[in-house]
């Protein structure tokens, strides 16, 4: 970098003080503000930020697609030392799709699904460039064949919907590449995927970045995902950019407040809940309308000093001795970023009880016919739930992990009875339960095993004060004998997810995310719930509000002593929070073991192929580099043998026809730890671990 | 005297529309004031087309509010006759008018020499208390099934479905004039079916708190005693005629519909709900799959609950446009109604008959049919623009 300067090469694209609004009908709402950066040819720029912060309408902006709300109020957007916002629509229309191009989080929603795949492809070429319909089509053909998928002529020749979400979001990558753009805008491609599909997904985008030069912006929530594949990050918050640099920089010794937040609050390997808990950031991202004066991350900012942070608006300051690192902070050099951070007090995690809940032999066909009016055809069975057996304890947590058709959320559904059991038992402190219906229990049984749902802006109804909706919960469970007793539980209940009590009469389109989480929570512990199964809570949530969604939950569950199982794809947090982890793949229960155990070898195939995928921002890990082939089969149409054998990679080493032909069963590697798979015992115990420490 | 010019037609029509205008004024600086605090209401004042559509709906239920509940605005009675005033054109001095009563027939006189503008204005009236309501009612036949066809599916959804079409399937004209016909009324058909029709709010109403206060016995039974007891009455003093077919109840008989009414009112919900059962289950059955409504189920609610206080109230948006856009169909069937003289009795002001009326003399005399038709016209238009209004706004933030 220090060599000639006069050779440094010309941005591909210069933003300067750019500055979007948004005009609704009741004022202006500015969404970016003075942002600025530049990437250079074959540079990829992660734009990190939490939701709400602007990093999509930067996108927008310089597609110059921000809808008939949305303008550029000031500053400039230079693609090759053109202004972007001077052009005409004709000139927009010569650049987008040719020269920028954008790939968005739902695939489906960027495929036409009346055309053919290959029509999609091709209609790039041909309308950017004067070549023949031929031409175009072995063009496709080459980027299908990029973009790893198999068989590239029989995708091409089918419909969006007859491909899966992985083999979707690569055809969505194959068309932005048709007509190699030098400019790749990502915004959260891969937040639809599971994880596994995910990671390979990354793979393919990173080494396509290398190999068509083509410059990246990749926009995410995620760290992790931004430290493996950028190699400059740009952090926003509240509409600015608050800390730009290279990674290694701005992960190692990053120089802003929020940044250093960031990374306290989320869960990264070494961190335990109860010698190092999680830090979460206090407060509520500000509203665009809502703003401070001065820092935006002000309020929130632990450093903050009345009178030097709120005075005026804050400006980039170069960090000194980098000149590519910059931090909007006013106190960069007051604050000391070497000291450690402010330690919690030692939480004692509690004596696991005694056993509630004990699953045998569980297992859940469901019958689907082809078609709804003549029934009596041909009836598929879709093996949802395949001999389950598994107990968990008082005060335990036990996450079950695995990705979208393992079969988590029918177990679910079997525990809460909202679905009955095909065959096996379900003991609930010790009376069976697996064959009554939700209609059919006491209160006591339904008030006992709740749930947390997944999306909150999908958990709380919307018509509905949030007070009101508790105390529905607690008039259905029969607590108390008069209104004023149950709205005084209420208040409490808010007390206990730490919710001011003002929010009883909010309506729930008031409430953030993680405040509508929040009281999804209260709902579900109104009943004084012992097992409650929180089905991935917070995997909608954004970062900082996490770890104190997370923090809640282990609270409530230390004073409750209360069962929880919570089923996650994040094996992150799972790692934090779990005490037993049990891995499921279609269906079955491949490995189940305490955390520890599971987090290190020997690991089923699958648990270490999940391990690996899971992205880690830290700098300091180094992880085994292990990527899945395909995706998740269909349960309906099952492999024969071991469910994984399809995608795993140590088939040979256990006898192929094995592994094609019968499903293993499980070898008991402790105590507590079972493992599904074929492997003998010394090709188990010879795996090395996947996450390393450098 | 001497014969009203135009422009002296048209200010003498707008003084007697004061009362109209003051009321329209007050709501609109009302609403237009505290818009911020009236929901989607309030956000319809930020569309042009939506405050277009609700001025011109307001001017008719207030027009027909004034005439009907207090005989402000109309100028004579609609069904007396005046000699001399047959087929006059508009702004004609009455013959012989007395010192109190109003000299000119503003719009002119009708083939039976009666006031054509006091007739419109009375119309107004009846369509503003019998649309809505028969809409209503419509509404409430077509939630009640509609929800449980789309919440459980499968086999009850196919045979709802299927009596839907088979009801939509089945010409309205001709449905009507079998309905009507005196043979018919004499069976009794209509007013057993009003029997059915009418149950659906008694059930729709008890369910609803049932489901709610069934936590809570005994707040549930008082409730529920109330508000049964009181539809109840309603009900069967509604299905209730003594000398019919259906003379069983007649101590707790209050009030008399005339049969003509009922008729109309049976027919109208009648082939209105299908229409509305469809929404209602589409919208039911997207809905059904939100989280809130497995929270429901998996806190043990019953369907009914989940039905009516998770899944209704998320419907309400659209239903609530359909509502409006329904109301102006109920309006044109109305009118339809009363063109081929069925149901009301036949002198009744309503528009439909006083089109009729006029049309026989329409190349002469085009004010007789002109008037209504444009007041029809007029109300419908309202409707639907309102809908727009409502439709747009409620997408936008």
């Amino acid at each position: 970098m220090t060599e000639i300067k006069s050779n440094e090469p010309e941005p591909i694209l210069e933003i300067e003080n750019l500055s979007i609004s948004f005009f609704t009908r009741l004022r202006e709402i500015p969404a970016v503000m003075e942002f600025s950066c530049s990437m250079l040819p074959g540079e990829a720029l992660g734009l990190v930020g939490e939701s709400g912060c602007g990093k999509s309408t930067v996108a927008l902006g310089i597609m110059q697609d921000l809808g008939v709300n949305g303008k550029i109020v000031n500053g400039s957007i230079k693609f090759k030392g053109q202004n972007l916002n001077e052009m005409t629509q004709a000139e927009l229309q010569s650049i987008r799709g040719s020269q920028i191009a954008m790939i968005y989080q739902e695939p489906m929603a960027s495929l036409n699904p009346s055309m053919k795949v290959a029509q999609q492809l091709m209609e790039v070429p041909l309308k950017h460039e004067n070549i023949s319909k031929s031409e175009a089509y072995d063009r496709a053909l080459e980027v299908v064949y990029d973009v790893k998928l198999p068989d590239p002529e029989r995708i091409l020749d089918s419909y969006p919907h007859q491909l899966s979400g992985g083999q979707q979001q690569r055809i969505v990558i194959a068309m932005a590449l048709m007509s190699n753009p030098s400019l790749l805008i990502l915004d959260e491609p891969t937040t639809a995927l599971d994880v596994t599909v995910e990671a390979a997904v990354i793979d393919l985008v990173k080494n396509l970045g290398k190999k068509y030069g083509t410059s990246m912006l990749f926009i995410s929530h995620n760290l992790g995902l931004v430290l493996e594949t950028c190699d400059r990050i740009c952090v926003m918050y509240s509409g600015e950019a608050v800390e730009t640099g290279s990674i290694g920089e701005v992960f190692n010794h990053m120089r802003h407040p929020y940044t250093e937040a960031l990374f306290r609050s989320i869960p990264l390997p070494g961190v335990d809940k109860n010698t190092r808990p999680l830090i979460s950031i206090p407060g509520n991202f500000p509203l665009p309308d809502e703003r401070p004066k001065g820092c935006n991350f002000g309020p929130r900012c632990n450093y903050f000093k009345d009178g030097e942070c709120d005075a005026n608006d804050v400006k980039m300051f170069r960090i000194k001795g980098d000149k590519q690192h910059n931090s909007r902070c006013m106190l960069i050099d007051q604050i000391d970023w070497d000291a450690p951070p402010p330690g919690k007090a030692d939480q004692v995690s509690n004596k696991i009880g005694e056993k509630v809940l004990e699953v045998k032999n569980l297992k859940k066909y469901y019958e689907v016919s082809a078609n709804a009016l003549f029934s009596g055809g041909n009836k598929k069975v879709v093996k949802a739930n395949e001999t389950l057996s598994f107990s968990a304890h008082e005060s335990e947590t036990l996450a079950i992990v695995g990705e979208s058709g393992c079969g988590k959320s029918t177990l679910a559904k079997v525990l809460l009875g909202l679905e009955t059991a095909t065959s096996g038992e379900v003991n609930f402190k010790g009376s069976p339960i697996q064959n009554i219906k939700i209609e059919h229990r006491d209160t006591k049984t339904i008030s006992n095993i709740q749930m947390i749902f997944q999306n909150p802006f999908d958990t709380l109804n919307p018509s509905t004060s949030v007070g009101r909706q508790i105390i529905r919960a607690l008039e259905v469970f029969r607590y108390g004998n008069s209104d004023q007793e149950r709205h005084e539980r209420m208040l409490e209940l808010l007390d206990l997810v730490k919710l001011p009590r003002e929010f009883a009469t909010r309506m729930p389109r008031q409430l953030s995310g993680g405040q509508k989480q929040r009281v999804g929570i209260a709902r579900a512990f109104s009943g004084g719930a012992d097992l409650v199964v929180a089905d991935e809570p917070v995997s909608s949530l954004d970062v900082s509000v996490q770890a104190a969604v997370t923090d809640l939950l282990m609270e409530i569950q230390r004073v409750n002593k209360t069962t929880l199982l919570f089923i996650s794809h994040d094996l992150s947090i799972v790692r934090y929070l779990s005490d037993r982890v049990m891995v499921m793949y279609l269906g079955h229960v491949v490995e189940i073991g305490t955390t520890d155990e599971v987090f290190s070898p020997p690991y089923h195939p699958y648990t270490q192929a999940l391990i690996s995928a899971v992205p880690i921002a830290d700098t300091h890990v180094i992880k085994e580099h292990i990527v899945l082939e395909g995706d998740v089969p269909s349960a309906i149409n099952p492999p024969t043998g071991c469910p994984f054998q399809t995608r795993c990679g140590w088939k040979e080493l256990a006898g192929k026809d094995l592994c094609e032909t019968e499903l293993p069963s499980y070898k008991q590697i402790s105590k507590e730890h079972q493992i599904k798979c074929h492997l003998d015992m010394k090709t188990l115990s010879s795996m090395q671990p996947v996450i390393k420490f450098s | 005297m001497e014969l009203l010019s135009w422009g002296e037609i048209i200010l003498k029509i707008l003084s007697r529309l004061m009362p109209v205008w003051i009321a329209l004024v007050v709501t609109f600086s009302f609403s237009i004031y505290f818009k911020r605090n009236l929901g989607l209401y309030g956000k319809l004042f930020d569309s042009r087309i939506g405050v277009i559509g609700f001025a011109i709906l307001m001017f008719w239920v207030f027009t027909g509010f004034f005439a009907g509940a207090l005989d402000w605005i109309v100028t004579s009675d609609p069904l007396s006759q005046v000699s001399g005033m047959k087929n006059k054109v508009p702004g004609t001095p009455v013959r012989g008018a007395d010192p109190g009563d109003y000299p000119f027939f503003l719009l002119g006189g009708d083939n039976m020499a009666r006031d054509v503008f006091t007739r419109v204005i009375y119309g107004s009236s009846l369509i503003i208390v019998i649309a809505p309501l028969a809409t209503l009612f419509a509404f409430m036949m077509g939630i009640t099934l509609g929800l449980p066809a789309g919440y459980y599916g499968g086999k009850l959804d196919t045979i709802l479905s299927f009596l839907a079409n088979l009801i939509l399937a089945f010409p309205v004209i001709l449905l009507f004039y079998l309905l009507v016909t005196p043979e018919i009324v004499d069976t009794g058909v209509p007013q057993f079916m009003a029997v059915v029709l009418f149950f659906f709010p008694l059930v729709f109403f008890t369910v609803l708190l049932n489901t709610r206060f069934h936590t809570t016995p005994r707040k549930r039974t008082t409730i529920l005693f109330f508000v049964v007891g009181i539809l109840g009455v309603l009900y069967l003093s509604v299905i209730n005629e003594a000398g019919s077919k259906i003379s069983i109840f007649n101590s707790v008989d209050l009030f008399n519909i005339d049969a003509g009414l009922l008729t109309v009112f049976v027919s109208v919900v009648f082939v209105n709900s299908p229409t509305t059962f469809r929404i209602v289950r589409g919208l039911t059955m997207d809905i059904k799959t939100r989280d809130y409504v497995s929270a429901a189920q998996t806190r043990g609610e019953g369907p009914w609950y989940i039905m009516l206080w998770e899944i209704l109230p998320n419907a309400r948006g659209p239903l609530i446009v359909d509502f409006c856009l329904r109301i102006g169909d109920t309006t044109i069937l109305l009118g339809t109604l009363g063109f081929f003289g069925l149901g009301l009795e036949s002198e009744s002001p309503n528009w439909g008959a006083t089109i009729n009326d006029g049309r026989k003399l329409l190349s002469i005399y085009p004010h007789a049919a002109l008037a209504p038709a444009l007041s029809l016209l007029s109300l419908v238009l309202g409707l639907n623009l309102l809908a727009d209004g409502l439709r747009e706004e409620s997408l936008r933030d």
